[in-house]
């Protein structure tokens, strides 16, 4: 068939508005869910999305991406957000809600928020911390003479010099293990200087972008000490490798993901409907059977083998270091350029 | 003007040329070249004079103050030249080594040469990020490469392979080494053996044969294939990222670090741009300097 230019014309404008046909046709478009790679989005492919629609009315669509990804994917998205919710570390939400992408939850939307420990639900319900990944001092059993029971061991146990592995600025564990230290040496989590005067006398230490990296670091040997999550340290002892993880006496860190309900997003109902399901007692208990994070939920029970692993529940909740980020937003491309410029 | 004259003119358009002839036929060249290539530079450029700001992406204003900033900056300087001289030694080693690979191909009449096409091009077959995983294994401190020279006992401790300049140059120079083997293999095959006979049979050595003869006329290979490699090199993200740590930081992690850690888009676009404008200086006296080599060729 011969096509004159009008009649190509005509048939690409026609092509290009039928593009946009499908999201004319369909009332809703389906609520867009981010989730990182790997083990978790092997979670939400197989148990978290089926569960979800089955228990809900909820058309999800997997998104797997970075934290900081999504970030960028919303600034861009401008006035039509891809996300209607967004999930994050904290500290990278507190970015997005100093500049005005989210909004409040309404609670009356989000029955299982009642069951969350107050001190993950951020203030007007504008944010909710809801899967907490935390952060222990793990260490290798065969390498390691005297094992870690404190933060303090990093600068004062001689077996870590030069040894010790830590995140990179880029990554959140980095970010809550300085303001730690500020908290450990200095006048609070605000006083930065101390803290990068004493992380730098740990130097020389491997630096990891992510925890797969501090863990291959750790099963190379470059490092036999290092702050990581439980997930990544249990993944590593099932697969038989010689390593552990203990809770400091002084408290653990976290890896706080923060559920935030995205301001220009469309599906708000359905965002809502999706986290009251993510904050599900039985479904923070399957998670942490998945990853070993710390069901935020009260009324969630683990059984005792996952209890033995997962140490840091119920009670012991209160163990976790939790921060407040908004002073912190102003400061945080001056922080990690320090650190780059510095830490090396 | 008689009738017969004017008749003609209409009739000589070819059939599908309008009146603004062949012209429009540059549209979709034109529509790829500003797609493409101008708006995604305009964008880069106009994000980087934008003001900073820690409630929005940027701010409303606009600023030089990005590029003043990292001008003045002696550590962005020295990102900036360590990146530029891990580019050009990773240029030069790919070079010696292509070389002599593409050396041995383009003259190779043995039945195996398929096979070591099949070698040199199999890297690329591999992802990059498997390969620099495989480069971290080899050169980690517990690394084959220490274990093996500490078995041999040619080393006591281990050595500082990787989170260095050192790991990212052995890296890149593996990753890269095709990139400048095929250019010099297609020149080098275009080159007639018998003006290497000729020189031979006139007295040269093979020595003297082929710096007089096969290596000037390779040059432009050379040429392409070190600019290409450079270039590559002094952008590359992924091996640098993952090898280089703190101590092999370049000007693309060190961007990326700026736009994606930091959240400063408009000073990484600046730092962006003034490593496209260094690399744009670079290339082009490397250019000039070669093609005045080129030119005094026979």
């Amino acid at each position: 068939m011969k096509l004159t230019r009008r009649e190509f014309a005509v048939a690409a404008t026609a092509a290009f508005a039928s593009m946009g046909l499908p999201r004319l046709a369909s009332a809703r478009s389906p609520l867009v869910v981010p989730t990182y790679g790997g083990l978790w989005a092997k979670f939400w492919e197989e148990k978290l999305l089926p569960g979800l629609k089955e228990a809900t009315d909820v058309e999800p669509q997997l998104d797997v991406g970075l934290g900081k990804d999504f970030v960028s994917k919303i600034r861009a998205g401008g006035d039509r957000s891809p996300y209607s919710i967004f999930m994050g570390n904290e500290n990278i939400a507190a970015i997005l809600r100093a500049e005005g992408f989210f909004e409040p939850f309404d609670v009356s939307k989000l029955p299982n928020a009642a069951n969350v420990y107050p001190q993950f639900v951020n203030k007007d319900t504008n944010g909710i911390r809801s899967i907490i990944s935390p952060i222990g001092l793990a260490y290798r059993t065969d390498m390691v003479k005297t094992p870690p029971t404190s933060w303090h061991d990093l600068w004062e146990n001689p077996e870590f010099k030069g040894r010790t592995g830590l995140y990179q600025i880029g990554n959140t564990g980095a970010v809550v293990f300085l303001r730690l230290v500020g908290e450990l040496f200095g006048s609070g989590p605000d006083d930065f200087d101390t803290a990068f005067a004493k992380i730098k006398e740990l130097l020389p230490f491997s630096q990891a972008s992510w925890s797969g990296e501090l863990s291959t670091a750790l099963m190379r040997g470059d490092a036999i000490v290092a702050p990581v999550d439980w997930t990544e340290i249990m993944v590593l002892q099932d697969k038989g490798a010689p390593v552990d993880i203990v809770a400091p006496k002084e408290g653990v860190l976290a890896f706080e993901q923060s559920f935030n309900l995205v301001r220009t997003g469309a599906e708000k109902d359905a965002a809502h409907a999706y986290l009251n399901y993510v904050l599900d007692a039985n479904v923070q208990r399957d998670m942490a059977k998945a990853f070993y994070t710390s069901p935020c939920n009260k009324a969630s029970e683990l059984d005792d083998e996952i209890r033995k692993r997962t140490p840091i529940v119920g009670d012991r909740m209160s163990e976790i270091r939790s921060y407040n980020w908004d002073s912190y937003v102003d400061k945080a491309a001056d922080i990690a350029d320090r650190w780059n410029r510095e830490m090396a | 003007m008689s009738a017969v004259e004017a008749a003609p003119r209409a009739s000589v358009r070819p059939p599908g040329v309008g009146r603004f002839g062949p012209a429009w036929m540059l549209v979709p060249a034109l529509v790829l070249l500003i797609g493409f290539f101008a708006l995604p530079y305009i964008t880069i450029i106009t994000m980087s004079l934008r003001e900073a700001s820690t409630r929005a992406v940027y701010g409303d204003g606009f600023t030089v103050a990005h590029y003043a900033t990292a001008l003045g900056d002696p550590y962005i300087w020295g990102i900036l030249g360590k990146t530029l001289l891990i580019g050009a030694i990773v240029t030069v080693l790919t070079l010696l080594l292509g070389y002599l690979v593409a050396y041995h191909l383009a003259r190779s009449r043995s039945r195996w040469t398929s096979l070591l096409y099949i070698f040199v091009l199999s890297p690329l077959l591999v992802g990059l990020v498997v390969r620099t995983f495989a480069w971290m294994i080899i050169l980690s401190n517990n690394g084959v490469a220490n274990k093996t020279l500490m078995t041999l006992g040619v080393i006591g401790f281990p050595l500082q392979l990787m989170n260095n300049s050192l790991g990212v140059t052995i890296a890149l120079t593996h990753v890269f080494l095709p990139f400048i083997i095929l250019p010099l293999l297609g020149n080098l095959q275009a080159i007639s053996p018998d003006l290497a006979m000729a020189s031979r049979s006139l007295g040269a050595s093979r020595m003297r044969t082929f710096l007089k003869v096969t290596l000037p006329l390779s040059l432009p290979g050379i040429q392409a294939g070190t600019i290409l490699v450079f270039v590559l090199s002094i952008s590359a993200y992924v091996t640098p990222a993952m090898l280089g740590g703190t101590g092999g930081r370049t000007m693309s992690v060190l961007v990326v670090q700026y736009l994606v850690d930091n959240f400063r888009w408009p000073a990484g676009a600046a730092l962006a741009i003034i490593m496209a404008g260094v690399a744009v200086l670079v290339v082009g006296l490397y250019l000039r300097l070669t093609a005045r080599a080129m030119r005094r060729l026979p």
